[in-house]
C-alpha cells in the first residue's frame, strides 16, 4: 500500500516548477469554460475524461459536459457553432458525436486552434434538468453549478423533443466530410499513442462515414439499412462505380492504419466529395487547407 | 461575373503589386522574423479583436516596444540590429522611412473597418507590406474586394481607404509593414505597380443574408453571449460587400432592440473614430 507523500517543506520552491508541469490543454480550457460560463443559460460545467482524472498527455482533448437550462437548449444548440466559429476558434462546425455514450443530451465535436496547434473539444450539452442523473453516470469535476431558474414540464418537455430531433435528423454530405476530419484527428491520436484496438475501431468508423456519404450524395432516398445494396442502388452510373471503387480501396487497406494510411484515406474522401456532392466543400476550402497545415499533412 | 472577378481600376489606387522579391531573401526574412526575440505589443485595441500583434524595426525612439505611430524621422531600433537581412533590404530600398514594424496577426484575429493616418500630418505617405508568413485564410478587405496579400512581393495599400484584415484560422499572418514618406526612391518603387491578381469581389449583401446573420447574433446576446454577438457582425465585412460602417450600424440595432441605450451609443462614437467621420 502507497504510504501518503510528506508534505513539501515551505522553503522548496515548486511553483514555477508547477507551472512549467501543468497540462498544455489548460489555457485552453480555462478560455472555454470562461466563454461557454458568459451566458446565465449554462447551469453546469463538468470537465470529463484525462483532465479531469489526471492523466492527461499532449494529445488529450478537452472534454465538458455544460448543462443548459431545458427553456434555452434548443437555441443554444442553434448558437453552438457560431459561438465556437468566433469565440472559441473552431476551424470547422461541430461535428455530431455519434462515439459519445447517450446521457440524455447531444454531444458535439470542434477542432479549435488554440496557440498554433489543432485540438479537439469535446461539448455535451446536458438539459439542466437531467444533469443530477448524468453526474450519477459519469465521472467528472464540477467546474461550475448555478441553480437553474424553476424549469417547467413543458420545458422538459420541449427540450427532449429538441434532443430527440437533432439525434435523428440525417446527416448532409458536408456534415459527413467533417466527420472525417474529425475522425482523422483521433486516428492519428491513436497511432501515435500506439493504440491499436481503438484504432481498429475508429478506422472502420472512418469507412462508414465514406460509405454514408456517397450513399447521401448519390442515394438520398435510399431505404435499405448500412452497407445492404450499395452496387444495386449506386453502381449504375460512371460516378457511382467510381466512388464504391474508392469505397473498395478503402475497406481493403489494413485493418490497423497507418499514418499514411489515414492521410490516404482522407485525399480519398476530398476527392470524392469534389466529384460526388462539391457543394458539401462550399465554404471549406480554407478550413481544410488549415486543418492540414495544423496536421502537417501539407 | 468576369467584371466582378476582375479588379477594378479603383481598388488598383487602395492596393496594388510592386517589385517581386527574391525567394531566398523572403526565406530568410522569413526565418529572422519567426526567430526574432521580440516584444510583441497588443496596441490600437479598439481597432483589433486581440490577437493583432507588433513590434517595431524603425521609429523615434529606437524601442522596439514603441509600436504607435506618428511622424518622424525614424531610426533602427535594437531589435532590427539583430536582423541583418531584414536591415539590409530596408537600406537597399532607400526609403524615407516613418516607421517600420513586423504585424502578427493570430489565427481567428481581426483588425475591423477602419482607416489609418486620420491623426498624423497632412503629407504624403504610404504604406508597404512584404508578407512572410500567410495562408489563404488572411486576407484585406477594402472597397468590397478580398485581397490576400500572397508572399514574394512588396504591397502598396493606401489606409486612408475604409480596410480591414483578417486571419480566419491560422496559423499566424506575419507582414513586415513600413510607412513611408513620398520621395523618389517612393516613386520608382511605386512606378512599376500591377492589380493584385488575387483580388475577389465579395457577394453583395442580400436583405436575407442580413436578417439571417441578425438573427444569429441576435440569438447569441440573448444567451448572454453579447462580445459573440458583435463579433459575428463584424465579421460581415469579411464575407460580403457592405455600404461603408454598415456593420458598426447593425451592432448599434442590436443592442437598441435589445434596450441598450449605452451600448448603441458606445458603437456609434467607435464608428466615427474608426472610420474617422467627423463626430455624431
Amino acid at each position: 500500500m502507497p504510504t501518503a507523500l510528506p508534505t513539501a517543506p515551505a522553503e522548496l520552491q515548486l511553483v514555477e516548477l508547477a507551472e512549467a508541469n501543468r497540462p498544455a490543454q489548460l489555457p485552453l480550457l480555462t478560455r472555454i469554460c470562461e466563454m461557454l460560463a458568459a451566458s446565465p443559460a449554462v447551469t453546469h460545467l463538468l470537465v470529463r475524461g484525462s483532465l479531469a482524472s489526471g492523466t492527461a498527455d499532449r494529445l488529450s482533448d478537452v472534454d465538458f459536459v455544460v448543462g443548459i437550462h431545458d427553456r434555452d437548449l434548443s437555441t443554444f444548440t442553434q448558437s453552438l457553432d457560431d459561438l465556437m466559429t468566433v469565440a472559441g476558434g473552431a476551424l470547422l462546425p461541430g461535428w455530431r458525436d455519434t462515439i459519445v455514450a447517450d446521457l440524455g443530451g447531444i454531444g458535439f465535436v470542434f477542432l479549435v486552434q488554440h496557440e498554433g496547434k489543432l485540438q479537439q473539444v469535446d461539448l455535451y450539452l446536458c438539459p439542466a434538468s437531467q444533469i443530477s442523473l448524468l453526474r450519477r453516470k459519469v465521472a467528472g469535476k464540477l467546474l461550475l453549478e448555478r441553480p437553474p431558474a424553476e424549469i417547467t414540464t413543458a420545458q422538459i418537455t420541449q427540450a427532449r423533443i429538441h434532443i430527440t430531433e437533432t439525434l435523428s435528423r440525417p446527416r448532409s454530405c458536408t456534415e459527413l466530410l467533417i466527420e472525417h476530419l474529425v475522425l482523422a484527428v483521433l486516428l492519428h491520436k491513436r497511432i501515435r499513442r500506439g493504440q491499436r484496438f481503438v484504432a481498429y475501431a475508429e478506422w472502420h468508423m472512418l469507412h462508414t462515414a465514406t460509405k454514408d456519404l456517397i450513399k447521401a450524395a448519390l442515394a438520398p432516398a435510399s431505404s435499405f439499412w448500412g452497407w445492404y445494396q450499395l452496387r444495386e442502388e449506386i453502381a449504375i452510373t460512371p460516378i457511382g462505380r467510381s466512388c464504391l471503387a474508392e469505397l473498395d480501396a478503402a475497406i481493403t487497406s489494413p485493418a490497423v492504419p497507418t499514418t499514411d494510411d489515414v492521410n490516404a484515406a482522407l485525399d480519398r474522401v476530398i476527392q470524392l466529395t469534389q466529384r460526388a456532392c462539391p457543394n458539401a466543400l462550399d465554404g471549406l476550402t480554407d478550413a481544410i487547407t488549415a486543418y492540414r497545415t495544423y496536421l502537417e499533412l501539407a | 461575373m468576369e467584371d466582378e472577378a476582375r479588379p477594378t481600376h479603383a481598388l488598383a489606387g487602395q492596393v496594388a503589386q510592386l517589385e517581386r522579391l527574391d525567394a531566398s531573401l523572403i526565406e530568410r526574412l522569413r526565418h529572422e522574423a519567426l526567430t526574432a526575440s521580440a516584444s510583441w505589443r497588443a496596441e490600437y485595441g479598439d481597432y483589433q479583436s486581440g490577437g493583432w500583434w507588433t513590434t517595431s524595426l524603425m521609429n523615434a525612439s529606437g524601442d522596439a516596444g514603441d509600436v504607435r505611430i506618428g511622424d518622424c524621422t525614424a531610426r533602427p531600433t535594437t531589435l532590427l540590429q539583430h536582423m541583418p537581412i531584414t536591415a539590409g533590404l530596408l537600406a537597399d530600398l532607400g526609403l524615407s522611412y516613418m516607421w517600420v514594424r513586423l504585424a502578427r496577426l493570430e489565427a481567428n484575429a481581426f483588425l475591423w473597418e477602419h482607416r489609418d493616418y486620420d491623426e498624423l500630418d497632412q503629407v504624403e505617405r504610404h504604406r508597404l507590406h512584404i508578407p512572410l508568413h500567410t495562408n489563404s485564410s488572411a486576407f484585406l478587405v477594402t472597397g468590397g474586394t478580398k485581397v490576400h496579400m500572397a508572399g514574394g512581393r512588396i504591397w502598396r495599400l493606401t489606409p486612408t481607404y475604409a480596410h480591414g484584415v483578417c486571419n480566419l484560422l491560422g496559423p499566424d499572418r506575419i507582414h513586415l509593414i513600413a510607412d513611408v514618406y513620398a520621395d523618389d526612391a517612393y516613386d520608382r518603387l511605386a512606378g512599376r505597380a500591377d492589380a493584385p491578381e488575387t483580388a475577389e469581389r465579395l457577394p453583395t449583401a442580400t436583405e436575407a443574408v442580413l436578417t439571417e446573420r441578425f438573427a444569429a447574433a441576435r440569438r447569441l446576446a440573448d444567451l448572454g453571449y453579447i462580445d459573440a454577438a458583435e463579433q459575428l457582425l463584424l465579421r460581415l465585412f469579411y464575407c460580403v460587400a457592405l455600404p461603408e460602417g454598415t456593420v458598426y450600424d447593425l451592432i448599434a440595432d442590436l443592442h437598441t432592440g435589445r434596450g441598450d441605450a449605452e451600448s448603441c451609443r458606445r458603437w456609434t462614437v467607435a464608428k466615427s473614430k474608426l472610420l474617422a467621420l467627423a463626430a455624431p
